[in-house]
């Protein structure tokens, strides 16, 4: 039905009248139920029969609703399943299925290892409604682009599959993040030596990250933060400024860190690298020699790894500028010590501060807290050229192995 | 573009989506006096009738004592062949109802109603029942001879009586839907909505109440029978549930009818005459079970040389019309359900012989003839009592077991005279168990629904919960409001001088407020320039106009012979123009419209809303689309 405009000649018919008065019908009665009544007498007793006013205490009713979350009446999506999905992805081979990133294929790969079970388990529902073989048949647009009609394409259904399989059994699953690939990648961008005495980058951006991406094997959790913490609003400062610590708390926190990676305990294992054993082959001794050789080189492996993450503490040690300050702080207190002895015995009228048992008492703990500090650069001393012999030893291995 | 009402103002603020992200553990009862049936919210979040263990959506309130069993619902009902005198059916009409006051003139095949042994004025139910004997006493450990390995045999089960009153029947039956309910949602019920028949009493409400509270559920409301029909046909499960329509209500019960005609207007009800008639001849299922029990008592009698008297004489008699009874439940509900013949087989009905037989549709409706005829003569006189024209109902709400038999609706539909558009739940096809049109289920859904809308209400607005239920008079309009479009006299088909929509219909409590979004076409000059409209706002009267028409002699129906021969009528809806109340101008940027043929016109859309307030002032607004006013009108009463 067309509006049509007004006719040019339009004049309104000349007399208007009023409204019929309204009647209270005899037997009429108002019906007490329903949503419109609800509405109608909140209006009424609410709102004084003013629609503006119902509207406006609707509106700030949804908007409470929406603030509340849920007032949607939608499930919960835990945050999974938006992810796109390329060419790439969608050809990938089923058989392959070791070299495929099984978070990636279920479209985790924002939370990765982080994901829980029921992300897991909703990202792996959303996968299968989108790609199981029965609803790619019929999806009219595959059939529009006259892709996979009548081919029995699975293949990345398969895929789908093989990425729960592994994700929801625990054992696998941590098999498969030792060596997530994602990590893999990350790993290599370790700054070395080299760069620090030439161009030192900004030491707590660079090691921080490293640190928070190591610390997901570690067995004992939490781990202790490479920063050191603030109380209050820890954005407004800024996390280089050292001495704006207090300083026993900022050596405790240093010393319990470096403690803690020296002795890092990881899960981490090698295992899904292992080589197969020939297929088809039943010869025990063929069974035999591959696994031999597998447990080797998880072995081998789980040792590079330890001395990687060993390098990662040493180097970050040997640049921590805390540590710096920390043993500068010490030696003032030294000199001011000596100096403060040397004083005693020059000028023994001094007015000293502090009795003779709370200097002991200051005297004991210094020289423990020196003590530690040796131990500790000691112990940092060792596991350096312990790893630097390693690195050499597996080298000269590597080139035997070429030879 | 056609112009489409917008949710308005009363429909609109529905709590319902809110209600249905955590579907709320609610229960709609609707507790008949023959069949009862739930509603609860599923997982896709609208209120359905379920089933209940055993797979039925109508449950037989019935309650059968055997030995130590106790059946409750529809398994209750074969007892009543056999173990009659400790079976319990009816009860709900005697709820709250003394003694004295209860008619037991008519017989029944189930437990008399006695006088209550203690108290006084009390009407009772008095059944045999087996007492689970005590557990034996555990055997000493001193000094007795070698024990047996054998189980200590457990002691006979003795026989004792029971005294129930109908208020503790209705609690037993109604902790069993309950239960159902609450496995259904697998979570504890936070309330129930339960419907009362509207012949009810204050004192028999509050007995149902308390049998209720008894079971162990917190009533929300008792909510009478139409209330229940309009939560359900407002709701938007409903086809065209938010249209402003005229609604009839038909209720046929097992021992009543109740009828309502309904002004539905976005959403709210307002009631124009309403009837109940109970223990009236023909009315009802249960007239329709006597008639056909009597017409295949005949046939057994032919068929087989064996006579069953009806009314039942004998013991057997009893016995056989009460098979016969719980057979017909079965031939009704398929011949409701398909267009084939149903049929009907008893074992054993009278004297050891077995009897089969078929019904035909047809058959059928003849036999029940007098029962909807005696339907139909009762919505006529409603009709006439409240000075309506069949014609202007829109919509009949079917409720109840019997209403679900398509003769009763295609009789309806000729002998009362409605207009052939009439929708009801055979037109929509929402007929069919678990539908939301299906007649056994639309109380109890609307008991769900209102159950869901009151927690909610309950929570945003306590301070009115005492009130809501008290209604005070309310205005309605005498005449429909409609804004009229002019047009230049050529254009002009219906006889109103343009393009006539109606907004407020008659009928409708005040305040209102309608939407209204709408295209027009812009004049007042060329192209872009072109920035004016209008509109009349009119009162109308909407009639029916009859014309008689001779009938063609071939046109006659054969079968019914009830019919006297009268010129057929043929009616139509006519539109007069009553009161003119003013006209809008509006002012109003357009833009220029795509079609080819109307190259240079503008249009815009604007958003025309009338609101008819409590003062009786109708203030008519346009909007355009950014929602500032482009034209206005006040019209005073």
């Amino acid at each position: 039905m067309a509006i049509f405009p007004l006719p040019a000649n339009y004049a309104p018919p000349a007399s208007t009248s009023k409204l019929t008065p309204f009647v209270v019908q005899p037997k009429g009665k108002l019906i007490t139920a329903g949503p419109a009544y609800f509405a109608h007498i909140r209006l009424l007793h609410e709102h004084d029969g003013d629609f503006k006013k119902l509207d406006a205490a609707t509106a700030l009713e949804r908007e409470k609703a929406a603030a509340n979350g849920n007032g949607n009446g939608e499930e919960d999506d835990l945050g999974v399943g938006d992810e796109s999905e390329d060419e790439a992805l969608l050809s990938l081979d089923p058989k392959e299925w070791k070299k495929q990133d099984h978070y990636r294929v279920l479209g985790l790969s924002h939370l990765r290892w982080t994901a829980n079970a029921a992300q897991i388990k909703k990202a792996h529902r959303k996968k299968v409604l989108r790609h199981h073989p029965d609803k790619k048949a019929s999806d009219p647009t595959v059939a529009a682009l006259g892709l996979n009609l009548n081919t029995n394409d699975d293949a990345f259904f398969k895929c789908i599959q093989k990425a729960h399989e592994v994700l929801t059994n625990p054992e696998r699953r941590r098999q498969f993040d030792s060596v997530d690939p994602s990590f893999l990648e990350e790993v290599d961008d370790v700054p070395s030596a080299s760069d620090f005495k030439t161009n030192p980058p900004p030491f707590l951006p660079t090691f921080a990250p490293i640190f928070e991406r190591e610390s997901r094997f570690s067995r004992k959790q939490p781990v202790p933060k490479l920063a050191v913490p603030r109380e209050g609003d820890a954005s407004s400062k800024d996390p280089n400024d050292i001495e704006d610590h207090d300083f026993p708390t900022l050596k405790a926190h240093v010393e319990a860190f470096y403690d803690f990676w020296y002795n890092f305990d990881s899960w981490r294992s090698f295992e899904w690298l292992d080589k197969e054993v020939n297929e088809g082959s039943d010869s025990r001794d063929d069974k035999r020699y591959t696994e031999k050789k597998n447990k080797s080189e998880r072995a081998r492996r789980k040792k590079d790894d330890i001395a990687r993450v060993r390098g990662i503490v040493d180097l970050c040690l040997s640049v921590d500028p805390r540590i710096k300050y920390i043993k500068l702080k010490e030696k003032e207190a030294r000199e001011a010590k000596k100096a403060a002895t040397n004083k005693k015995g020059g000028a023994p009228a001094a007015p000293a501060g502090k009795s003779k048992k709370e200097e002991e008492e200051e005297k004991a703990k210094k020289e423990e807290e020196e003590k530690a500090a040796k131990a500790e650069a000691k112990k940092a001393k060792a596991a350096a050229a312990n790893a630097a012999k390693k690195a050499r030893r597996a080298a000269r291995a590597e080139d035997g192995g070429a030879a | 573009m056609a112009p489409k009402p917008a949710p308005n103002g009363n429909a609109a603020q529905t709590p319902v989506q809110a209600a249905q992200s955590a579907l709320p553990a609610v229960v709609g009862i609707n507790f008949g006096n023959a069949y009862a049936s739930i509603a609860v919210y599923t997982k896709e979040g609208l209120a359905e009738c379920i089933a209940n263990e055993n797979g039925e959506r109508q449950i037989a309130c019935a309650i059968a004592f055997h030995g130590e069993e106790i059946y409750i619902g529809n398994q209750a009902m074969p007892q009543l062949v056999k173990n009659g005198q400790n079976t319990i059916t009816g009860f709900r009409n005697l709820l709250g109802k003394k003694f004295s006051e209860i008619d037991q003139s008519k017989a029944a095949a189930s437990a008399p109603i006695i006088q209550h042994p203690t108290e006084a004025d009390i009407p009772a139910y008095k059944v045999d029942i087996l007492q689970p004997a005590p557990t034996p006493l555990p055997t000493s450990t001193t000094n007795t001879p070698a024990a047996s390995h054998a189980a200590t045999p457990r002691s006979e089960p003795m026989p004792s009586t029971r005294i129930l009153t109908p208020q503790e029947a209705t609690t037993m039956f109604l902790s069993s839907l309950l239960q159902s309910a609450t496995d259904f949602l697998g979570k504890p019920i936070l309330g129930a909505v339960i419907t009362a028949p509207p012949f009810f009493t204050e004192t028999q409400k509050d007995a149902l109440k308390k049998a209720a509270e008894d079971a162990g559920v917190r009533v929300l409301q008792l909510l009478d029978e139409a209330n229940a029909v309009l939560t359900t046909t407002t709701s938007p499960q409903w086809p065209g549930g938010a249209e402003d329509r005229t609604q009839l209500i038909v209720d046929v019960g097992a021992s009543s009818l109740s009828l309502s005609v309904i002004a539905l207007r976005s959403g709210l009800g307002y009631i124009l005459g309403s009837r109940t008639i109970t223990d009236a001849a023909n009315i009802g299922g249960d007239a329709l079970s006597s008639l056909l029990v009597k017409y295949f008592a005949k046939e057994f009698a032919k068929k087989t040389k064996t006579a069953l008297s009806q009314p039942p004489s004998s013991k057997e008699d009893v016995r056989a019309t009460t098979k016969l009874l719980l057979a017909l439940e079965y031939t009704k509900r398929t011949l409701s359900a398909s267009p084939a013949p149903a049929s009907l087989s008893v074992e054993s009905l009278h004297s050891g012989l077995d009897y089969t037989a078929t019904i035909a549709r047809m058959r059928f409706d003849l036999l029940a003839s007098p029962v909807y005829t005696s339907i139909s003569s009762e919505i006529k006189s409603l009709l006439e009592s409240i000075a309506m024209d069949p014609h202007s109902i829109d919509e009949i709400a079917y409720v109840g077991g019997t209403a679900c038999l398509p003769g009763l609706d295609s009789h309806l539909l000729t002998s009362v005279g409605f207009s052939e558009d009439v929708r009801t739940a055979f037109s929509n096809s929402t007929m069919g168990s678990g539908a939301i049109g299906d007649p056994t289920g639309v109380l109890s859904t609307g008991c769900a629904l209102q159950a869901a809308l009151l927690l909610d209400f309950m929570e945003a607005s306590p301070e009115l919960v005492q009130t809501f239920e008290q209604t005070n008079e309310v205005k309605t309009t005498v005449r429909t409001i409609g804004m009229l479009f002019p047009t230049s006299s050529a254009e002009d088909s219906n006889g109103l001088g343009g393009i006539y929509i109606s907004v407020i219909h008659k009928h409708t409590p005040l305040p209102a407020r309608r939407l209204f979004e709408v295209e027009v076409a812009l004049s007042g000059g060329e192209g872009d320039k072109a920035t004016k409209f209008g509109f009349e706002v009119w009162e109308v009267e909407e009639e029916i106009k009859v014309d008689k028409v001779a009938p063609p002699p071939s046109d006659e129906p054969p079968a019914s012979d009830d019919e006297e021969d009268e010129p057929e009528e043929v009616k139509t809806k006519i539109t007069t123009k009553r009161a003119f109340l003013g006209t809008l101008f509006g002012e109003t940027k357009g833009t220029p419209v795509k079609d080819k043929t109307k190259k240079g016109t503008y249009a815009a859309a604007v958003q025309i809303e009338f609101v008819l307030g409590s003062d009786g002032v109708l203030l008519v607004e346009a909007r355009d689309s950014k929602g500032e006013t482009v034209g206005e009108l006040r019209v005073e009463s």
